[in-house]
């Protein structure tokens, strides 16, 4: 199937139809590399992806977009999980387990997005795999059930996720957003219902989800599906001077403890083209006390399955324009509740018209057995992108 | 709200002929001038492919092409970028004449909303900031306006204003000076002046190349210089239509993403 599509879409950009003038074809191509510092070692790898976006719009009425990524990796794409996991946790998995908890970086050939959307004239319908992005948030999101954002990298995009939504625009101020993602039984499938609205120079919006989630016991590698459902809402705005924003979320759990989480931010642009954010992260299931993190709470975070190893985190960043090409800055991502901290410098420079230099770092310099702790290594990593 | 009335007049919206009140400039005032300005700046509706080009400190060039709609006598504001790829589908939406600004990153598909104060932010490292695209009664409800005398400017006769932020007023800009064409009251030239030094002269911007379009006259070139940076961006109409009719729904987080 998925080399039935690379086919697919390698015609469409090689041997070019008849309609291909009606087919927007852009992308782009992303050399990385890394190179990363971890128990007294230097490792490299790097990526080349390559994207190609295809875009139609028949009429006004219909839109078609997709977009196929290649991903290939070379260097050191094999990673075990518990190298950066205190000792005093990974001294108790046997040796013959170790290989359980590595993880691979293959190369990857997939189908990220493909959608149509038709308009009429009050909602929009758009089905397929899509981009699902939620939330007012900028490094967190708790009303997001869907993605799990890189603190590394947060604005980095998405995977596309296969889903039916509606778009439904009841006045100027107010929207309704309807969204089904489809699994293998109804009670699998995501669900999810957001009205949106303005009030002054405010934009709230309040929501529910239904979604499965799932929860692994990294002891004996048992995972568990559970029925999630959430409330939440966000707002943005101004207030003295700073642009605002919070986003939070209860979430009920069949047959699990509840828990919330709450993003509450802030910025400023000083006259100098200086900016400066703040957000505040809580979430009730993370532990406060990083003596208490144990197995588990350190490899659904790496699984992505919680967003979050300690409860409390500051996310503060900073950026400037030093010179028209060059903007320069970086952010701290702050454990508040056992007080580490890992630094990602950062560098954007636009080398060409549509070409792009990206300098990322990560510096932790917490104590072992804290999020941020040191023995998690130190990386540094370097991305051209070269748009078409 | 700040001065960006001016910069929207070029981005997407027009300018209403007002041949007949040049006749009467023996009497004009200031306030008068400022009044035909801004009536002139702000006609019904507008759509626009621009072109802006970006001269960096280096000599390089960076080179947009988007399309701007205008509608409610400038109050709503949509751009869409064409190019380049780098940020193409990207979208700004500004609404209660720039009081609300947001933009949509089409990769992500996210709208993330600006407060006021990213205004001050360039427009993708251009010498245009957020701020200046924006439209609305800026001239009168941000300044104060007084009439400096006539001067001929740009081969036209001119009325030369000097506008003085007024005290409670967050514009970005501590006075402007500005030589309106008397004929057409097309502001011909502006100059910025700093934030905190009133007599630092921050940028400058000069409008050539005025073509009559749909009966309206419009300024198909347009330079902002920064006397700071060293630094200036051309702005081009490459299309302009004051006959459209555009609908309420295309000024919405929907419409941005369309």
């Amino acid at each position: 199937m998925r080399k039935f599509l690379c086919a697919t879409l390698l015609s469409l950009l090689l041997i070019p139809p008849l309609s291909a003038q009606e087919v927007d074809i852009f992308g782009y191509f992303e050399p990385q590399y890394t190179v990363i510092y971890l128990d007294k070692s230097y490792y490299q790898l790097q990526s080349n992806k390559l994207r190609v976006d295809l875009k139609s719009t028949p009429s006004e009425t219909i839109e078609f977009g997709a977009n196929f990524d290649w991903i290939v990796y070379h260097g050191k794409r094999d990673w075990n999980f518990l190298d950066y996991i205190p000792q005093n946790l990974t001294s108790s998995v046997p040796p013959e387990m170790r290989d359980a908890y590595q993880f691979t970086y293959e190369d990857r050939n997939f189908l990220d997005n493909a959608y149509l959307r038709l308009s009429f004239s009050s909602f929009d319908l758009m089905v397929g795999k899509q981009q699902i992005s939620l939330g007012t948030g900028y490094a967190f999101n708790p009303t997001d059930v869907f993605n799990f954002k890189d603190l590394m990298d947060p604005t980095y995009e998405q995977p596309g996720h296969n889903a039916l939504r509606i778009d439904c625009q009841l006045s100027c101020a107010f929207s309704l957003l309807a969204l089904y993602s489809p699994e293998s039984s109804w009670e699998e499938s995501g669900k999810l219902l957001s009205l949106r609205g303005r009030w002054g120079h405010f934009d709230f919006s309040v929501m529910g989800t239904e979604t499965q989630w799932t929860i692994t016991d990294y002891y004996t590698f048992i995972a568990a599906q559970k029925r999630r459902r959430m409330v939440g809402g966000d707002f943005a705005g101004e207030l003295l001077g700073l642009g605002v924003w919070a986003e939070g979320a209860y979430n009920f759990v069949k047959e699990e403890k509840d828990f919330w989480e709450l993003v509450v931010g802030s910025d400023y642009t000083f006259d100098s083209e200086l900016y400066l954010m703040l957000e505040f992260y809580h979430h009730s299931l993370a532990k406060s006390d990083f003596r208490q993190y144990d197995l588990n709470d350190w490899l659904r975070y790496f699984y992505q399955e919680q967003k979050a190893l300690s409860r409390d985190q500051a996310y503060c960043l900073v950026q400037y324009p030093a010179t028209d090409l060059l903007k320069i800055g970086g952010s701290a991502l702050v454990s508040l509740s056992d007080g580490s901290i890992a630094f990602v410098p950062t560098a954007l420079y636009s080398l060409y018209e549509n070409v792009e230099l990206t300098l990322i770092g990560n510096v932790n310099v917490g104590k072992e057995s804290k999020a941020y702790g040191a023995n998690q290594g130190h990386s540094l990593l370097l991305r051209s992108r070269v748009y078409f | 709200m700040k001065l960006r009335t001016f910069i929207l007049l070029f981005f997407c919206t027009g300018l209403f002929w007002v041949k007949s009140a040049g006749a009467q400039n023996g009497t004009i005032t200031a306030d008068t001038i400022i009044q035909k300005v801004t009536q002139v700046m702000n006609p019904a509706q507008s759509k626009a492919k621009m072109k802006m080009t970006i001269m960096t400190t280096s000599k390089k060039t960076r080179t947009f092409v988007y399309q701007a709609y205008s509608a409610n006598h400038g109050e709503k504001t949509l751009m869409k970028y064409l190019k380049p790829s780098r940020v193409k589908g990207q979208a700004i939406l500004m609404l209660n004449n720039a009081d609300d600004i947001w933009v949509y990153f089409p990769r992500t598909r996210r709208v993330r909303k600006l407060a006021t104060h990213a205004k001050k932010q360039k427009m993708e490292g251009s010498d245009f900031s957020y701020e200046d695209m924006g439209a609305g009664n800026a001239f009168i409800d941000e300044f104060e306006s007084r009439l400096l005398g006539e001067e001929k400017r740009e081969g036209e006769h001119c009325f030369k204003l000097e506008l003085k932020r007024k005290p409670k007023s967050s514009s970005g800009y501590s006075r402007l000076v500005m030589w309106v064409d008397k004929e057409s009251f097309v502001p011909l030239v502006v100059d910025y002046y700093h934030d905190d030094d009133s007599t630092l002269l921050e940028k400058r911007l000069v409008c050539g190349d005025i073509k009559v379009i749909d009966e309206i006259p419009t300024p198909m070139q347009m330079v902002m210089f920064n006397k700071l940076d060293r630094t200036q961006t051309d702005m081009e109409f490459l299309e302009v239509t004051y006959k459209v009719n555009l609908g309420d729904d295309l000024f919405t987080q929907r419409g941005m993403k369309k």
